[in-house]
């Protein structure tokens, strides 16, 4: 009966997958019917040993007599030639030349070109920098370039909504928690420059502690990864990484300035990168924000109390030479932000009274103060990584990473009490990697690796609150190897790991020292494969499983949850969950179409998730709801689109959308908090002319977002109707010499619609955030 | 390759120093200060004098353990006398942590009010009137007079005492001590407790 009805949601998802597929050949079709002597050649150049692309490659076809010059991206493109067969040389210092020869027939064609590196030892070796591509046979999507410029100022969650397949689960307008297909917190993993980001992620109102500043690239790998990064990694990993080091002479600096006029948000970011031109190989780049914003305005009145502070700094060192490369890094995350004051309640009666009015009480007025309750978050990540080269196809890495997170939550309390918080923890994290790359051209290529992970959490006593989460230590130990092959259009790719974890933990209930042991282990496995059709059009799919111990706040949580009127409960004898993801990912490149449709389905053996028991607590502070960490079966299942079309040289649209499933298989009904299906859409113009190539464009887009209707048995209020926001933008980039300066204009909710969003869980206090006009400058010199 | 190795060298010092001073701390146990566990109404009947008549009587309302152990508080049945005058002082303690909270109330003058509803106050023919009478004048609700109708044809009814923290006082209707829509005002509840009433 249940696998009935499974097989018959699949069969809807390949049912769409087919229509789509038709979608594409027809474009396939219209793009063939180029005429003979306006041809392209299209291709990337990527280094073999990373991906990295190659920038200012030389590329020259020998019987048209003309060339190229890759891009920063790698890419280039040997434009107006006939239909024929062409030679192609490539040539990159310090590499070895590439000869190629292709049958030129449509305008659809493009080839990645892998250099690889020269024998070491020669006067003309390169050094690059190093920044290790995912090499995934999973969905990958990258926010990079125009995009990420056009999020800064935004959080990690908020900037990541540009992906389709992520949204985000938030507390109010300042915590956002990225959700990868339904997946958030403890289920995905961020990695900060390599190192996942160790915080306490289990809270729903705990936010990333990281600054998308620091990154020149966010990706989202939507697959199981667990095999890679190790537990945790099973509904995706965000990887949020620095541009490589310089290892050439150079000095370059970025500076952002942002300004909002909801919230009077200012933020500002200066980003400096050089290469030493004493010491060949040696770069650093040093890089600081600072944000600042007050009460949010919603249509009709402020949010009392929703300002935010926050301070981030970056800085790395690195080395390389031909064989050893040495990289230290250092992130500080700091943030104070205000709790929407309505929305910490004292009891049932008061959650049931601001849900029925729909909105805060007061008007309120704009203020930057940051009043109780608030959260004071400091995050400190430091990270010592060296590879060495054992020979042309070994590399020898090692990776130290170490954390501290502080985090103090203020509340509403009496007298003095105010100062002191009422939840403090501090949490230290070591992580150790060490593996093996091998890279053999166009053959086999893995690697082979160790993990330590040591955890030790404490309660800084003094809060006078009875804390919610143990005392403990963790420590995690994970091997792993992988291997892929790849042979012409063809690679495939599988992976096996075991994980060892322990968990102690102490802490004292009623005066009264409680202890546990426990430990877990798990293997988990991934297969997954990626063919070329054409040069445009790829398909991959990979299966994996993974797995998640229970968590220290699903073990022992036991007391009250500010805001939620809930009392929760932890259960010391839940076991691990086991996922299975099998993730499958279309993607065509065309001259005018972009595409990508990606289809996934998750079962999952006990899944846990806090469950409302019906009962309620009777106290003297009133009534409470309580709810207990159980577990369950869980399916979930979706499918993520995204495509692109350029109907002239000046007008182009976009379309991207998601939609997710999540039901629990023994009850038979919905988990809480699931995104809606939701879909983006737009239209550019491009003032810009044929020969220059600087972004002049305005673009207006549309967010529509369903009304989630697979809602939970119990919910304190239903879900919010389905919204529609208009969006526009401006981006010109100008010259100023060498120096490059872009310009945003952005207006967000252009008509101040009042509308809430279910994956917000303010939407009980108020109405989402209003028009907001923000005024965006990047100056690179 | 001698760098390397003192690299490495260097990478084991620093990784095996932060393991080991890193372990978590012993827990502590901590005395919850906000907590109430206990709330005591007084009563001194009076006269048209101003003054006392009798003993003063005292009702309890308390929860030992505090909100997370679940357990339901036990809550005396509060007997009052009918066409009596009587003075009701409420006193608020942490049983846990040895504390007097009705002090901080007082203290925190300007962000605490009780409000008295229910069928003992709520609606005409409410058996029982409420009027504040702390003694610096502001609306608290630490100390009121309590007026029980002399010609009420109710014996049974629910006193339920909410005390709000934070709330504007200013708001209007807010200086009203049976204001049914006391969370417009703002706030939050700190106490909300319904003591059973008998009418002698």
């Amino acid at each position: 009966m249940l696998v009935n009805k499974f097989i018959a949601h699949y069969f809807c998802m390949v049912n769409l997958k087919t229509g789509i597929l038709l979608i594409l050949v027809l474009l396939l079709s219209l793009e063939i019917q180029a005429q003979d002597c306006k041809l392209a050649i299209r291709g990337k150049i990527i280094h073999l040993e990373n991906n990295e692309p190659i920038e200012a490659a030389y590329v020259w076809v020998v019987e048209a007599q003309d060339g190229a010059v890759s891009d920063e991206n790698g890419n280039f493109t040997v434009k107006n030639l006939c239909s024929g067969t062409y030679t192609i040389t490539i040539q990159y210092l310090g590499h070895k030349d590439v000869r190629d020869t292709v049958e030129l027939k449509s305008n659809t064609f493009s080839k990645t070109y892998r250099l690889e590196e020269e024998a070491m030892g020669l006067q003309s070796v390169e050094v690059h920098g190093h920044r290790d591509a995912v090499q995934t046979t999973t969905a990958v999507s990258s926010l990079y370039g125009d995009q990420l410029e056009e999020s800064r100022g935004e959080n990690l969650g908020e900037s990541l909504k540009r992906i389709s397949g992520v949204s985000t689960f938030s507390t109010g307008n300042s915590i956002a928690k990225p959700v990868i297909h339904g997946m958030h917190s403890n289920r995905i993993m961020i990695m900060n420059n390599g190192i996942r980001l160790e915080g306490q992620q289990w809270g729903s109102e705990h936010a990333p502690e990281i600054d998308p500043f620091l990154a020149d690239e966010i990706t989202v790998v939507k697959g199981a990864e667990t095999v890679r990064y190790g537990p945790e990694a099973m509904g995706g990993v965000i990887l949020v990484n620095p541009a490589p080091l310089p290892t050439k002479t150079m000095s370059k600096t970025n500076l952002n300035l942002i300004g909002g006029t909801n919230g009077q948000m200012g933020n500002i970011n200066m980003v400096h990168v050089a290469g030493s031109d004493k010491i060949k190989g040696l770069g650093y780049r040093i890089q600081g924000s600072a944000k600042r914003s007050g009460n949010v305005r919603s249509p009709g009145y402020f949010q009392e109390n929703t300002g935010v502070s926050e301070l981030n700094l970056s800085s790395s060192l690195g080395y390389s030479s031909s064989k050893l490369g040495v990289e230290a890094y250092y992130s500080l995350f700091h943030t104070d932000l205000g709790i929407l004051a309505d929305s910490h309640t004292g009891n049932l009666a008061d959650l049931e009274a601001i849900i029925a009015n729909g909105r805060p009480f007061a008007d309120g007025e704009f203020s930057y103060e940051i009043n109780n309750p608030k959260q004071r978050v400091t995050h400190n990540l430091a990270k010592l990584k060296s590879h060495y080269h054992i020979s042309e196809s070994w590399k020898l890495n090692f990776q130290y990473g170490f954390q501290l997170n502080r985090r103090l939550e203020f509340d509403k309390r009496r007298g003095n009490l105010n100062e002191v918080a009422s939840l403090d923890l501090q949490l230290y994290t070591n992580t150790i990697d060490l593996y093996v790359n091998h890279t053999h051209k166009n053959e086999l290529s893995g690697t082979w690796g160790v993990n330590f992970i040591q955890q030790a959490n404490s309660n800084v006593p003094g809060t006078g609150v009875t804390p919610l989460i143990p005392n403990y230590d963790m420590m995690n130990t994970g091997i792993y190897a992988m291997e892929k092959y790849s042979k012409g259009p063809l690679e495939v790719e599988a992976g096996l790991r075991f994980d060892f974890r322990t968990l102690h933990t102490a802490r004292f209930i009623n005066q009264e020292l409680k202890t546990a042991d426990l430990d877990y282990q798990n293997f988990s496995a991934f297969l997954g494969g990626l063919y070329h059709i054409s040069p445009n059009l790829t398909f991959n799919s990979n299966i994996g499983s993974a797995w998640r111990p229970p968590n220290v706040n699903e073990l022992f949580s036991e007391g009250l949850h500010h805001g939620a009127a809930a009392v929760e409960i932890g259960d010391p004898n839940l076991k691990s969950e086991n996922s299975y993801k099998w993730i499958n990912e279309l993607q065509y490149d065309g001259r005018k179409t972009h595409l990508e449709l990606t289809a996934y389905v998750n079962p999952i053996r006990n899944y846990i998730y806090l469950n409302p028991t019906g009962e309620v607590y009777v106290s003297l502070r009133g009534t409470f709801i309580v709810y207990e960490y159980t577990q369950a079966n869980a399916l979930f299942y979706g499918v993520d689109f995204a495509g692109s079309y350029e109907f002239t040289d000046q007008i182009s649209g976009y379309l991207k959308g998601s939609i997710v499933h999540a039901k629990n298989t023994d009850e038979d009904n919905y988990f809480p908090f699931i995104p809606a299906s939701n879909i983006d859409w737009g239209i550019s113009y491009d003032f810009a002319k044929d020969n220059n190539p600087r972004t002049n464009k305005v673009t207006l887009s549309n967010v529509l977002v369903a009304k989630q209707n697979r809602e939970p048995d119990f919910d304190y209020a239903p879900a919010p109707p389905a919204y529609a926001l208009f969006n526009v933008s401006y981006q010109k980039q100008l010259s100023i010499g060498n120096d490059k300066l872009n310009l945003g204009l952005q207006v967000q909710n252009l008509f101040n619609t009042r509308y809430k969003d279910y994956m917000n869980r303010f939407r009980y206090f108020t109405y989402d955030m209003g028009t907001n006009v923000l005024l965006k400058i990047n100056f690179e010199f | 390759m001698k760098t390397t190795n003192k690299l490495y060298l260097i990478a084991t010092i620093l990784v095996s120093l932060a393991f080991s001073s890193c372990k978590s701390e012993d827990p502590v146990p901590e005395n919850d200060g906000e907590l109430i566990t206990d709330v005591t109404l007084h009563f001194q009947e009076f006269d048209e004098n101003l003054d006392p008549v009798g003993d003063l009587i005292s009702f309890q309302a308390s929860d030992p353990e505090g909100i997370e152990n679940g357990q339901s508080p036990t809550i005396d049945i509060v007997t009052l006398k009918k066409g009596k005058n009587y003075i009701m002082t409420i006193d608020v303690a942490n049983s846990i942590a040895n504390e007097d909270i009705t002090g901080e109330i007082l203290e925190e003058s300007d962000e605490h009010q009780f409000y008295f509803l229910g069928s003992a106050w709520e609606g005409d023919s409410a058996p029982l009137t409420y009027a504040y009478d702390d003694p610096s004048g502001e609306l608290i609700g630490i100390q009121g007079i309590v007026t029980v109708e002399e010609l009420t044809s109710i014996n049974n009814s629910q006193m339920r005492i909410v005390l709000r923290h934070d709330l504007d006082k200013n708001y209007p209707g807010a200086d009203n001590p049976n204001f049914v829509d006391f969370t417009a005002a703002g706030g939050e509840s700190d106490l909300d407790i319904t003591f059973p009433l008998v009418i002698e």
